[in-house]
């Protein structure tokens, strides 16, 4: 189990795993987080939000809330940005019009965490390219949309503790003898959907030019146009593409993962009371055998569900 | 270079002057100066005649021409609101979840059926439209297929089918709609120059009074050279070629008039009238996909306000039933009920009252909207028909009876002078 997902996880993550035991891997030098904080936030501002002793996965260590979270309460609904057409990860489930999915059950837990009640929740369907604006501009609290944390993001916006490990892989049709990205671009003039705004696309676009990178507004429109034969293969997400092959028959996701995608919910930067809370809930939720339990239902078609990702804390003050 | 042309141009211009001698000397004799006068009166009493033919049936086609352009304009625009009809019902069906309502599936797939016969109608009837329509056709095709797809999806429980209604959607918008709207301007186009032309072919008639002129002149010369007041033959002429002049200006006048009524009543309410219902169609698939994209929806409402906005100027027109606004205003008003509640955090109660068939919900308060404007288009349609239709006989008679009276009045001229002519022998 241990192995699989160290292969699966990529270099990154495996430090920020690590940054919990040996307080920072990366950085020899460093003291431990914690007492790092009160410096570090008066001589380095926003600049430094990712470095030796902040790894992109580093979050704000749990806390019961304050005026964010008391103002949600006040407010009596917890505003979210979701997917509604990611199957499995939040998806508008056609037959009883409910979004649904392994993101949708954190934050219904976050729901309940706050007002005893999983569905009060105001959903607010994004692409993934809205992710960030909306976080910015405020116009809702949390986003959950299979959302990967990465430095860049780290300098608009604020992120909880990793909630899934999800990787890079490539969907072909049933009957394609291709592995991976490499194989496509030795097959040449292959189309490659992925969506706009996302890693998934920036990496696409940058580390395989032998194949023509396409993009849709949407994951789904990525498969819609795989559907109609106007793209050779998606790349995304394995959480993203086990809900693609769900639909389709006709397709297969293939290959080890290239990449490690560690998800967090999306906090507005300012809003630090938010993500210590959210936290405290993930925490609970990975503890109490919750988050096993919606993985299973959810990401059961990945395997069975391993250990959830360790949370990793200790970020220094708000940028 | 230029000189050696010059020079050779100068040559022959000097002429014959034998030739010229001649026919001076046949003109300055009297009975060939009534001969010269003969013709021109016979001339000019049967250009009336052939002026008087031209313009019955210049303005016969121009009628026609407007009628069979009006048509196909309206024919066009119903087959753009069938259409839109379809989407804002597959839309608003989709909004439902899961099975959609029998109903709505017979509504989308009626509209559906007489938008595709519509478009083969239109594209025999007017070959100038075909290629446009041609393509709008095949757009058509690509639509209802991913429309089926986004149902076949949605029926397994796959959320990819609401990518294929979003692509539909695209679709329509991009490859059917936009040939729809050329061929709507090209045809308004067409319909504009016919009623140009309608109203202004009575003026052809005005060379007639050319050729009266010519008539007059001709008699008071004529009463100078014989001294006596009166040519019997010449004056009758004159009164016939003057009554026919008459009586055509009258009669293509009147048909003018009547075309110019309809352009500016009838007509004017149809084109209003179809714009706004498909404005309000657009409006009510965009309503739909505010709620589709739960909470990313604010270009959709941008653009529901501004059609609905543009409907609303349109039904304001003096020559639309005006009990057609109210009606829009009311299914306004409830889609800003949809508005607060969603905007007020509730998707799921404002969902409720989007696919609600309740009497006075806003589905049935936009049905009422929908039946009173097709109606009333059906009825300003008919009155445009009937206005253009009626009046290209007459036009057409009184032109050959312009022509016959016009011949009789170049008979009745050439008698007349030929009577002088015969007093020189």
């Amino acid at each position: 189990m241990t192995t699989t997902r160290s292969t699966r996880l990529g270099l990154g993550a495996v430090l920020a795993s690590l940054a919990l035991v040996a307080g920072c891997a990366g950085a020899p030098a460093a003291e431990p987080a914690g007492q790092q904080q009160a410096v570090a936030s008066v001589a380095l501002p926003a600049a430094t939000v990712c470095d030796d002793a902040n790894e992109s996965t580093t979050s704000y260590a749990p806390a019961p809330g304050g005026a964010t979270v008391d103002a949600i309460r006040t407010r009596g609904a917890l505003r979210v940005g979701v997917s509604a057409d990611t199957l499995l990860m939040g998806s508008r489930n056609p037959l009883s019009g409910q979004i649904e999915g392994f993101d949708i059950d954190m934050l219904r837990a976050v729901s309940t965490a706050i007002f005893g009640d999983p569905n009060r929740l105001q959903f607010r369907v994004i692409t993934s390219a809205q992710r960030l604006e909306v976080l910015e501009n405020h116009e809702v609290d949390l986003v959950a949309r299979t959302f990967t944390i990465n430095c860049e993001r780290w300098e608009t916006i604020a992120f909880s503790a990793e909630y899934l490990t999800a990787g890079q892989k490539v969907l072909v049709t049933r009957d394609s003898e291709a592995q991976s990205i490499e194989d496509l671009e030795g097959l040449g003039d292959q189309r490659v959907c992925a969506p706009e705004g996302t890693t998934t696309l920036e990496r696409l676009e940058e580390t395989y030019p032998g194949v023509e990178a396409v993009s849709a507004p949407t994951h789904t429109g990525c498969l819609v146009l795989f559907q109609q034969g106007k793209v050779d293969a998606i790349t995304g997400d394995d959480t993203i593409l086990a809900g693609f092959a769900a639909q389709d028959p006709y397709a297969k996701v293939v290959g080890e993962a290239f990449s490690a995608e560690p998800y967090g919910i999306g906090v507005a930067a300012d809003q630090v009371d938010l993500v210590r809370f959210v936290n405290g809930v993930l925490d609970q939720a990975k503890a109490d055998g919750t988050w096993a339990a919606s993985y299973d239902r959810w990401l059961g078609a990945l395997g069975t569900a391993p250990a959830p990702p360790v949370s990793v804390y200790g970020r220094v003050g708000s940028p | 270079m230029t000189q050696t042309i010059a020079l050779q141009a100068a040559t022959p211009a000097a002429g014959p002057p034998a030739h010229r001698t001649g026919l001076r000397g046949a003109l300055s004799r009297t009975p060939g100066r009534l001969r010269v006068a003969g013709v021109v009166s016979v001339l000019a009493a049967a250009a009336v005649g052939v002026i008087g033919l031209n313009a019955g049936l210049a303005q016969s086609q121009a009628l026609s021409d407007a009628d069979a352009d009006t048509t196909q304009l309206v024919g066009i625009q119903d087959v753009r609101n069938d259409l839109v009809v379809a989407d804002a019902t597959a839309t608003n069906a989709f909004l439902v979840g899961g099975l959609e309502p029998p109903e709505q599936r017979a509504r989308y797939d009626e509209a559906i059926v007489s938008a595709s016969n519509g478009l083969a109608r239109l594209a025999g009837s007017n070959g100038a439209d075909a290629d446009l329509l041609g393509q709008a056709n095949a757009g058509l095709t690509t639509y209802t297929g991913l429309v089926e797809q986004a149902r076949a999806n949605n029926r397994q429980g796959f959320p990819v089918g609401a990518a294929y209604l979003d692509q539909a959607s695209a679709v329509l918008r991009t490859d059917v709609l936009p040939h729809l709207d050329d061929l709507v301007q090209a045809n308004t186009d067409r319909v504009d120059s016919s009623f140009d032309s309608v109203a202004s072919v009575p003026w052809l008639l005005a060379l007639g009074i050319l050729a009266l002129a010519v008539l007059v002149v001709v008699q008071v010369w004529l009463a100078k050279r014989t001294h006596r007041r009166l040519n019997a033959g010449l004056f009758w002429s004159t009164v016939l070629a003057l009554a026919a002049t008459i009586g055509g200006a009258v009669v293509l006048g009147s048909a003018a008039a009547k075309a110019g009524d309809a352009r500016s009543g009838p007509y004017d309410a149809t084109v209003s009238v179809s714009q706004a219902y498909s404005l309000a169609n657009d409006a009510k698939s965009q309503e739909s996909f505010t709620l589709i994209k739960r909470g990313s929806g604010a270009t959709y409402e941008e653009q529901f306000v501004l059609k609905t906005d543009e409907a609303s100027e349109l039904l304001a027109r003096p020559t639309v039933d005006p009990a057609l606004s109210p009606l829009l205003d009311t299914w306004v008003a409830s889609h800003q009920e949809i508005r607060a509640l969603d905007d007020g955090g509730d998707w799921d109660g404002a969902v409720a009252l989007a696919i609600s068939e309740e009497p006075g919900a806003p589905n049935d308060l936009f049905a009422q909207f929908s039946t009173a404007a097709s109606s009333s288009l059906e009825a300003s349609a008919a009155q445009t028909h009937d206005a253009l239709s009626g009046s290209g006989g007459s036009s057409v008679l009184v032109g050959w009876l312009m022509l016959v009276v016009g011949l009789l009045a170049a008979v009745l001229s050439w008698r007349g002078i030929s009577t002088r002519v015969e007093e020189y022998r």
